[in-house]
């Protein structure tokens, strides 16, 4: 089911916590909001789950608008970040509880939807457990169990993974994609992951300080961050920036700092004609190589290997950019080097209001 | 270091440790003298000081079974019908209480209506209102309803009077229920009442364990209100009985009066023995097991 959300926005006294959201979610997609803490995630979920009305704007489910219905009238399956197992009923009664409000369900009929949302999360062994019997990974299955018995519409799932640990975690992020997409059903979740978010969803909604930053496929994002916020957001180890003057050079435009000098091709030059530019560049996309060749000179400030790779530090000029090294790479602190700048990969974002120039 | 401290530790501070227990059972004597005296005087013709006097017999707890011949009792209501009465009367308003409160406790907790904070700023202060100055109003409300000298008037007074400690012992304990466990519910098809009867209720059972234990307690041991407001008899509680004992005339017979003193309290005993632990919880709260 399509879900979209029209000129959102929600207070709380006198904090505005979502600001005028529009968003709208195909059906079967899977979208992640995704945003640093207290940018106004929580609430947009629970407005469209319900709980919370909005001050303003409107919650459209197909083409039915529900901003006036009760949660329970929605069709909405929900899994909260602390899971919120009922901690007084058996696994099986946790599953079996939303199936018991819908009248027309017959108990034979309940038992086989339990059995069969238990098994479809591999928890069938442990409808007997009370949830303080569980570990943070079944407490987890069984909440989504629950959230999906009765067949809802459409799957809200609150930093789903963020209780659990790293390697779970991972397990996890598999597991909940594969699970979406054989149901079927329209989801979003909520996570200020970016790994996660890009991982996972379908599309991704950037929010900051309650308003919609940015909202596009993964690839999009990490290929054409639209502001500064989002380019420093997504991605890790995250982009760097480099204050930079232009000024043109032989017919070329040429972004200019302190022992940097960057040509930039002709897609990547702003419209208009913009003194100075805030340059954006991945780690990944920064080569090593040897002194004096390459757009920079500098050192190396620290090596960091982080398994597969090696996230190397290098001081140029005044500041340290970041550069992921390739694993053979055996620089050490002090080495004098150059660096190469893939130049169809550098973002200009406005100095002032970090919007994208090109 | 530590290891040193850990070896040091059980010697020097057992005698620490025990230092409490000492002072305690110093300040709980007099205490546990007074119940030890209650219980044995019952079985003693008379009692002189701390010293019995006479043979060990059973019979100033007559009144149980030949409640005639024993003077005292002959013109009063029968002591079967005023046990019953005392336990309908505890029993009532610590039903009437709890399901007050807890419906009540539940609103304060988690319902945003106007003048929320006025009523719990009020619920507070009527819980520090000594309820001897209401008396003469109380009076006049319960003749103006008819309910003056019936069991049913002094009840509803008792109940109300314990409702605000009821009520606030409830909020506390739906306070500690995490808003997710709610919000979940109405999530999964619940309306605000069944979310109430069938998450909330269980969660804080242990706490109206303990006030259906503590408002019974204080309902069972109510004196002044059964005293005041049912003067007439037929529906008196065991405690006028016992005040009517304590003030008869100059001469008072103390072997009737521990004997029924003592029947007036095993069951209060008995229930606070067995509730212990659910009494426990009502100053933890929290939502556990
Ligand atoms: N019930 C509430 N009353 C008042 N303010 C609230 C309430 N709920 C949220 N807020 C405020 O609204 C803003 C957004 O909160 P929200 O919980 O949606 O953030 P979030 O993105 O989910 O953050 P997190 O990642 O930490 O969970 C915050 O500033 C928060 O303090
Ligand atoms: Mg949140």
């Amino acid at each position: 089911m399509r879900v979209a959300l029209e000129r959102l926005t929600k207070r709380f006294g006198t904090v505005t916590a979502v600001q005028e959201l529009d968003l709208e979610v195909r059906s079967g997609e899977f979208v992640a909001l995704l945003g640093p803490s207290g940018c106004g995630k929580t609430t947009t979920l629970l407005m469209i789950a319900g709980i919370y009305r909005p001050t303003t704007g409107t919650i459209v489910f197909g083409d039915r608008r529900v901003d006036h219905l009760h949660p329970k009238e929605r069709g909405i399956g929900m899994v909260f970040q602390s899971y919120a197992l009922y901690p007084h009923m058996t696994v099986s009664e946790n599953i079996a509880f939303p199936l018991e409000l819908q009248r027309a369900i017959t108990r034979p009929d309940r038992e086989a939807r339990v059995r069969e949302a238990a098994a479809k999360v591999q928890v069938d062994e442990l409808l007997d457990r009370r949830p303080a019997q569980l570990s943070g990974g079944q407490q987890q299955r069984v909440a989504l169990a629950r959230a999906l018995v009765k067949r809802p519409d459409i799957l809200l799932l609150d930093e789903p993974l963020s209780n659990l640990d790293a390697r779970l975690r991972h397990d996890m992020r598999g597991e909940i994609k594969r699970l979406q997409k054989e149901v079927g059903i329209t989801s979003i979740f909520v996570t200020h992951d970016q790994l996660e978010a890009l991982s996972m969803a379908d599309r991704v909604a950037v929010m900051r300080d309650g308003r919609l930053q940015a909202y596009a496929t993964p690839d999009e994002l990490y290929a054409h961050p639209v502001n500064r916020f989002v380019a420093g957001f997504i991605g890790s180890p995250p982009m760097n920036f480099i204050p930079a003057d232009l000024a043109a050079r032989n017919g070329d435009l040429v972004a200019r700092a302190q022992d940097i000098e960057l040509p930039l091709p002709p897609a990547q030059r702003p419209r208009g004609n913009a003194a100075g530019a805030t340059v954006g560049v991945r780690p990944e996309h920064i080569a090593i190589v040897a002194p004096g060749e390459g757009q920079a000179a500098g050192e190396v400030y620290v090596v960091e290997p982080v398994g597969r790779e090696q996230i190397v530090d290098v001081q140029v000029g005044g500041r340290v950019l970041r550069v992921v090294a390739p694993p053979g790479y055996g620089g050490k602190i002090g080495d004098r080097i150059g660096l190469r700048f893939a130049p169809e990969r550098l973002h200009l974002f406005d100095p002032q209001s970090g919007d994208r120039l090109a | 270091m530590a290891a040193v401290v850990g070896e040091r530790a059980p010697s020097t501070n057992r005698w620490l440790a025990a230092l409490p227990y000492v002072v305690l059972a110093l300040a709980t004597l007099p205490i546990l003298v007074l119940y030890v005296w209650l219980f044995y005087s019952s079985f003693f013709p008379r009692v002189e000081g701390f010293r019995p006097v006479g043979d060990f017999t059973f019979d100033n707890w007559r009144f149980l079974w030949d409640p005639l011949s024993v003077p005292q009792m002959r013109n009063r209501p029968p002591i079967v019908p005023l046990t019953f009465n005392t336990f309908i009367f505890a029993a009532m308003t610590s039903a009437i209480g709890l399901l007050v409160s807890s419906m009540a406790g539940y609103a304060f907790s988690r319902l945003r209506f106007p003048g929320r904070r006025m009523f719990l700023g009020s619920v507070l202060l009527l819980h520090s209102f000594p309820s001897v100055t209401l008396l003469i109003a109380l009076f006049v409300v319960l003749r103006a309803l008819g309910l003056y000298d019936k069991l049913v008037g002094v009840i509803l007074v008792q109940t109300a009077f314990a409702l605000p400690f009821g009520i606030w012992i409830m909020k506390g304990f739906f306070d500690n229920i995490p808003w997710d466990l709610e919000m979940s519910a109405l999530v999964d098809g619940a309306g605000r009442f069944r979310t109430w009867w069938r998450i909330m209720l269980p969660l804080v059972k242990p706490g109206l364990l303990a006030l259906a234990v503590l408002l019974f307690v204080e309902g069972w041991n109510q004196f002044l209100l059964p005293f005041v407001f049912m003067p007439s008899g037929s529906q008196q509680t065991l405690s006028t009985l016992v005040k009517g004992i304590l003030g008869e005339g100059r001469f008072v017979d103390y072997g009737l009066l521990t004997a029924v003193g003592l029947y007036y309290i095993a069951p209060v005993l008995i229930l606070f023995v067995l509730a212990q632990d659910q009494l426990m919880r009502i100053y933890a709260g929290g939502v556990k097991g």
